[in-house]
């Protein structure tokens, strides 16, 4: 098409070429003609302008030349960017929309925790209003302390359970999400239901373990009697010895599941008591060695005269529970071993041993209530299937966590891993008696 | 004046220095919060541990408040602020001052509600008193709101509820003395309650303090002991103000 232009504008100077060869001096119809050209041209630029000023009232001009081609261009142009536009503006609004019905709440905050977004259940939620708190510091409107600590906190991994401000039965779970550079998405959602159900479960249990206790010491008070009551037939005397040990097991199974409801209704932290731990696990041992049925050899290893922070009667049962499991499953020329040392990084109880293992993939359900790895083998060895579970909950409670490390056929390692802040430093026990 | 004017601010730091400062009441706002919720839970569960512990956290808030009026004197001396952000700065002085005062009082719910646990709980278990610590939570809770939203309309609201906050203490206060008269060995009790129902209509004014100020703050008028209805004239007027 540029071919095209070019022999047009080619025609015309010769039509004006030609004039002038005819009827006058050449150069004055050349002029006249390029004249006209440049006329021309002006008047379709004028039109195209105009046409672009006001494009949205207008119909597309109808050019000559080469200029219909550029309209044509303008308008596929034109047409195309809108239809991307159109789809954006759809594409966010069915994302805002999507959003807002989203049945948790999201906030978005900036770099200095500054609300920039919120849909509609975290305004219900959490009370916030629009337009007015847009640009406000969203710990300035959530003043709870535990979630002002929460978000200036980097520990986001869980989400944090606060109930909401002036609904107190109403129970939330909020979560800090990082994205981009520093910015965040703060996610709540309405967990009251699930906290209702938590707290009836742990009711449940609790009130059922107690209900069970009073039947239960009756039947073994009168089990106690029939086994010394000499004028029973001799042929009774295994069934009554079999009734004595369930009962036992259940008794144990009660006070364990007692234990396990106290410790998960403890909110928090467990005292600060000061436990001189050394002392604990050699009275610990001793009780080890005075057992009919153990391992050969049970040793202690004391690598540091620290003592913990805590609670005695908690870290006493957790303590008991890990060697009780080492002996159970230890074979009688096995050995069991205690160990008990600290660094920088805080304090450690294991209890190693050479018994049976435990299969990798049972490691990670260890301590949830009544897991076993193997039942009939466990249960013949008498355990209420609480203990680890107790473990668990007792070590949280003093800021610390369960280790596993097992090998199957070879033995099992359990490491109790405990903060710094809850080492209770000899130097400082000799101060204190000093 | 918005938040946003703050943040158009000529010295970037001073600006952030009123920021952070503002920050610091709403967090002192929000532990004292937590200390009033606690103390009525102790109340009303008797709870005697929970609120123990609210009368010995009390140091915490009064702590808050020397480093906050410490950063107050600080920004005084330094930057000299004018106009707007002299009025935040005397506004928040004046706050933490009744922000501390409601610890008190909480500390002073918390102590009498250890007390009362160990005592024999009346049969409707403090149902009046749980609606009035409820109602002057509240009142806390949206002056702090107006604070931080810097709203003047919602602090005038919030200022108003006062008054129910007093007839209800009013009614309370003659529902224990019925008490007493029908049966003397419940004054103990009597006394005890009406001493958490006097601290708590003590709150309440407190918490009417913060919505003056916030008022003062937003509009640079001292509203102290004029009548709401005036104030409510007023801040309409300026709205309108603003508005055109």
């Amino acid at each position: 098409m540029w071919t095209f232009a070019l022999a047009r504008l080619a025609g015309i100077l010769l039509a004006g070429l030609c004039l002038g060869l005819l009827v006058g001096p050449i150069w004055v119809w050349l002029l006249v003609a390029a004249c006209l050209y440049l006329g021309w041209q002006l008047l379709n630029l004028h039109r195209l302008d105009r046409w672009l000023r006001l494009r949205s009232q207008m119909a597309p001009p109808n050019l000559g030349g080469i200029w219909a081609d550029i309209v044509a261009q303008v308008v596929r142009l034109h047409r195309r960017k809108s239809y991307h536009k159109q789809r954006l503006v759809q594409l966010y609004r069915e994302l805002r929309r999507s959003t807002a019905a989203l049945p948790d709440g999201v906030i978005i905050l900036s770099t200095q925790h500054e609300i920039v977004w919120f849909n509609r259940q975290a305004a219900r939620l959490l009370g916030l209003k629009r337009p007015i708190d847009v640009g406000l510091r969203v710990d300035n409107l959530l003043r709870s302390p535990e979630f002002v600590r929460y978000l200036h906190g980097d520990d986001f991994s869980v989400p944090l359970a606060i109930s909401a401000p002036m609904q107190t039965e109403l129970y939330l779970a909020l979560q800090v999400v990082p994205y981009g550079a520093g910015q965040s998405l703060l996610l709540v959602r309405d967990v009251t239901r699930q906290m209702r159900l938590e707290a009836m479960r742990k009711d449940f249990v609790a009130n059922a373990s107690h209900e069970l206790r009073t039947p239960l010491t009756v039947i073994s008070g009168y089990l106690d009697t029939l086994a010394d009551d000499t004028s029973i037939d001799v042929a009774w005397a295994g069934p009554i010895r079999d009734m004595r040990a369930q009962a036992q097991r259940m008794n144990t199974i009660i006070a364990d599941l007692l234990e396990l409801s106290r410790l998960e209704s403890t909110d928090g932290e467990a005292v600060r008591e000061p436990i001189d731990v050394p002392a604990m696990l050699q009275r610990l041992q001793r009780d080890a060695l005075a057992r009919s049925q153990r391992p050969r050899q049970i040793l202690l290893e004391l690598e540091s005269e620290d003592g913990l922070y805590g609670s005695m009667q908690e870290l006493e049962s957790a303590f008991t529970n890990l060697l009780v499991n080492g002996i159970k499953y230890t074979a009688a020329e096995g050995s069991v071993r205690m160990r008990w040392w600290t660094d920088d990084e805080g304090a450690y109880f294991a209890v190693i041993d050479t018994g049976i293992g435990i299969p990798a993939e049972h490691i990670p359900r260890l301590t949830e209530r009544f897991y076993r790895v193997d039942a009939g083998r466990s249960r013949e060895r008498g355990g209420s299937g609480l203990g680890l579970a107790i473990v668990k909950h007792a070590l949280q409670l003093h800021g610390g966590w369960l280790e596993v490390q097992s090998v199957e056929g070879k033995g099992s390692t359990f490491i109790c891993h405990f903060p710094p802040q809850r080492i209770f430093q000899t130097a400082e026990r000799a101060a204190a008696s000093a | 004046m918005e938040t946003s004017d703050l943040t158009h601010h000529i010295s970037r730091r001073f600006n952030e220095d009123l920021e952070k400062v503002r920050n610091q009441v709403l967090q002192m706002g929000g532990f004292v919060e937590q200390q009033l919720h606690k103390a009525i839970t102790a109340l009303v569960e008797g709870d005697s541990q929970l609120g123990e512990s609210v009368a010995t956290d009390d140091y915490k808030v009064n702590g808050m408040e020397v480093s906050i009026d410490e950063e107050c004197s600080r920004i005084l001396a330094l930057r000299a602020p004018a106009a707007g952000d002299l009025r935040v700065i005397v506004a928040i002085i004046k706050t933490i001052t009744d922000l501390e005062r409601i610890g008190d009082e909480g500390e002073k719910i918390g102590y009498i509600a250890s007390r009362l646990a160990t005592m024999e709980r009346p049969a409707d278990k403090y149902r009046e008193v749980k609606h009035l610590g409820r109602q002057v939570a509240e009142m806390v809770h949206d002056a702090l709101d107006a604070f931080a939203r810097m709203d003047s309309l919602a602090a005038l609201k919030t200022a108003k509820q006062d008054k129910i906050v007093d007839e209800e203490y009013e009614s309370i206060h003659r529902q224990c003395i019925t008490f007493m008269m029908e049966d003397p060995r419940t004054i103990r009790r009597a006394l005890e309650i009406m001493w958490i129902v006097r601290s708590l209509e003590r709150i309440g004014d407190h918490a009417k303090n913060i919505c003056e100020y916030v008022i003062y703050m937003v509009h640079g008028k001292d509203i102290r002991h004029t009548s709401l209805e005036d104030v409510a004239l007023q801040i309409d007027a300026a709205h309108a103000a603003s508005r055109r």
